[in-house]
């Protein structure tokens, strides 16, 4: 799980462009939206992307994202327990 | 001044005409249906396509040289407006000729088309018919054959899904200022495979037909077309016997500058843009008959707009309806098209109908199901676009006389910023704000906040950018992503930086600006554009300063291209403010 939640800060880093940003920068449990990264829907969009193409996990409908885009331990958990590759 | 509408025409995928589309709207017969013209992977989605190929489009138009569908569709509604005004551009005194067309895809059909062989250098006769502003000139070439368009003054609003509803108030403010003698006004688009996928990425795109303010909508269906009035003073028009059908009597664009995609909850922006029309028109909420709303059925549109609605009419809300039920979201022709067809409504008494309608839910109007007949004297129609960009127009079967005023010149010296190094950046530009903008995007937003400084004025009272390619870097990152994907897994942010709007609508979003805000995609003449839309809405009094852009960048893929064709991209990021 720790490396699955490492891996997947990586990848929103890159994802949503924080350039200066390290993994380490990134509070596993803080909130992702509002506080926190201060993410909005474009960058939800962008997590929904990032799932389908690292994981295999396709959300049809963006209302889904709210609950598992909480935190980024919320993510990993969702991602754990869906993914498809 | 009373701006007469002498001539309308319209293409989409209720009909080729107006006839056509009469027919359709008062017989509540639907053009959406099953994908057939657009080679995309995603035929499940449902759209409103022009129930004709390219080449028998070309056919029916008498065209033999490589055309962006676009330009077709225009072309097609342009014929329509010309010939019901009865005027022929180049024998009539309308000297200079004035045809201002929005769009936004431009000859983006073409290049996805030929991307492949551009690689190789095939096909590179398409090639110069990317840029939005050759669809346009594409379009006035065919208009007559002794055309040339050095005699006519041509211009490309390009602010995403309100860019002909803003032609149309270019055009009225041009004859208002005695530099048109008449105007053909609107826009066209085509669908393309670039921005199916782009609102896929956005995931708005509604599998079932498109629901304008239901409870259950889910989105909506895209659409193509064209719509132009031709617009000229009524003196004009009875002097030479023309049938008069309409009159253009208010108009308002502002900035919503909340978001790059998002409608704000209280609809700011489309609130403040009914209430410029109104207030120009000098007519109160309940003088309006009918209102042609934008209505795209998305989630967030019609609640934002419905709070508007709500906001401004209260009880005294008249019947509404979107018709993109009707003829799906024809983009960037849809202030155009739907304009069009709110003189059709205004001609023949009634008010089409708002399809697929059923269930209401809290915050949402509640629009009229079913066609009405009734006499229309006011009609508002609403077009907003992507950065927040809104635009509302009345539409009157009396004409109020309008105030007029010649052409001045500001009277104190530009101030321009054109640099702009790193260092400056990092002073204008948060690493928050710069997160998803190109470099050359961060060099242009510092550039436009500097020159606001120096000239001392936080809030310019107009925003408008010039660009020949628009933020070619976004979109040809996603074109190529989408042809190597096979318009799988596309990432959204690319597509929503692409529309020509960006920047403007960014710097509005960045600065809180709720004040006119456009973009010209116009090739060279751009800037000409953008600086004769600034001089005429300050000699009308309408603007006191305005800041304008000048942006475009480098991108290596594209250049790989315009090699071919001896041509390459450059690098542009300046900002004037300029003051009365």
């Amino acid at each position: 799980m720790e490396q699955l939640i490492e891996q997947l800060k990586s990848q929103i880093i890159d994802a949503l462009n924080f350039e200066d940003m390290t993994p380490a920068d990134i509070d596993t449990d803080a909130p992702l939206f509002g506080e926190g990264l201060g993410l909005d829907s474009i960058d939800a969009l962008e997590l929904i992307m990032l799932m389908d193409r690292e994981y295999g996990i396709k959300l049809a409908d963006p209302k889904a994202g709210k609950a598992i885009f909480q935190s980024v331990r919320t993510m990993a958990e969702y991602i754990q327990a869906n993914r498809t590759k | 001044m009373r701006i007469a509408i002498t001539g309308i025409g319209m293409v989409s995928a209720i009909g080729c005409n107006c006839t056509e589309t009469l027919q359709a709207l008062r017989n509540e017969r639907s053009g959406i249906g099953a994908m057939r013209m657009l080679q995309s992977v995603h035929t499940s989605l449902p759209v409103g396509e022009v129930p004709y190929t390219d080449a028998e489009l070309k056919t029916m138009l008498g065209v033999d040289e490589p055309m962006p569908r676009t330009s077709l569709l225009g072309l097609m509604a342009a014929r329509e407006a010309l010939e019901m005004a009865g005027v022929n551009p180049f024998t009539f005194h309308l000297s200079p000729f004035t045809f201002i067309s929005g769009t936004t895809v431009g000859g983006m059909d073409l290049t996805e088309q030929h991307w492949l062989d551009y690689q190789q250098g095939l096909a590179t006769e398409h090639i110069h018919l990317h840029e939005a502003g050759e669809s346009t000139n594409a379009i006035m070439r065919h208009l007559s054959p002794f055309t040339s368009h050095l005699s006519a003054f041509i211009a490309t609003p390009s602010t995403a899904c309100s860019s002909a509803l803003n032609a149309i108030l270019l055009g009225a403010n041009l004859l208002r200022t005695g530099q048109a003698k008449a105007a053909l006004v609107g826009g066209a688009e085509s669908l393309s495979k670039f921005h199916l996928n782009g609102f896929n990425t956005l995931m708005i795109l509604d599998h079932q037909p498109c629901r304008p303010f239901d409870a259950n909508r889910n989105g909506l269906n895209l659409g193509e077309g064209a719509g132009y009035l031709l617009i000229e003073p009524e003196s004009e028009a009875l002097a030479r016997g023309a049938k008069i059908l309409g009159y253009i009597n208010g108009y308002a664009n502002t900035c919503d500058a909340f978001h790059q995609t998002a409608s704000s909850a209280d609809g700011e922006g489309a609130y403040r843009a009914m209430k410029g029309a109104l207030e120009m028109a000098q007519l109160q909420p309940e003088d309006i008959d009918y209102i042609n709303a934008h209505g795209t059925a998305t989630p967030n549109n019609d609640l934002s707009e419905s709070a508007a609605l709500i906001r401004l009419f209260g009880d005294q809300l008249p019947a509404v309806s979107s018709t993109k039920a009707f003829t799906g979201h024809t983009t960037s022709a849809s202030g155009g098209l739907e304009a069009a067809i709110c003189v059709l409504a205004m001609q023949h008494g009634f008010i089409p109908a708002n399809l697929h309608w059923s269930q209401t839910a809290e915050g949402l109007i509640q629009p009229l199901t079913h066609t009405r007949q009734q006499a229309l004297h006011h009609v508002l129609c609403n077009a907003f676009g992507f950065g927040g960009n809104e635009s509302s127009l009345v539409i009157s079967d009396k004409g109020k006389d309008l105030s007029e005023a010649p052409m001045t010149q500001w009277l104190h010296e530009p101030i321009h910023v054109e640099m702009v190094n790193d260092q400056m950046v990092n002073e204008f530009v948060s690493p928050a704000e710069a997160r998803r903008m190109t470099p050359q995007t961060r060099r242009i937003v510092a550039a436009a906040k500097k020159a606001m400084q120096e000239a001392h004025i936080d809030q310019p009272d107009a925003i408008v950018c010039a660009t020949q390619y628009g933020c070619m870097l976004q979109s040809m990152r996603f074109l190529q992503d989408m042809i190597d994907s096979k318009e799988q897994q596309l990432k959204p942010t690319p597509f929503i930086q692409s529309t020509h709007n960006t920047i403007a609508s960014l710097i509005a979003i960045l600065t809180g600006n709720h004040g006119y805000n456009a973009t010209y995609s116009q090739g060279k003449d751009s800037l000409a554009c953008a600086m004769t839309d600034i001089r005429t809405q300050m000699s009308l009094g309408l603007i006191r300063n305005a800041l304008v852009l000048e942006f475009d960048e480098e991108v290596e893929a594209w250049d790989k291209v315009l090699q071919h064709i001896g041509e390459k991209t450059q690098n542009i990021a300046k900002a004037t403010i300029i003051t009365l």
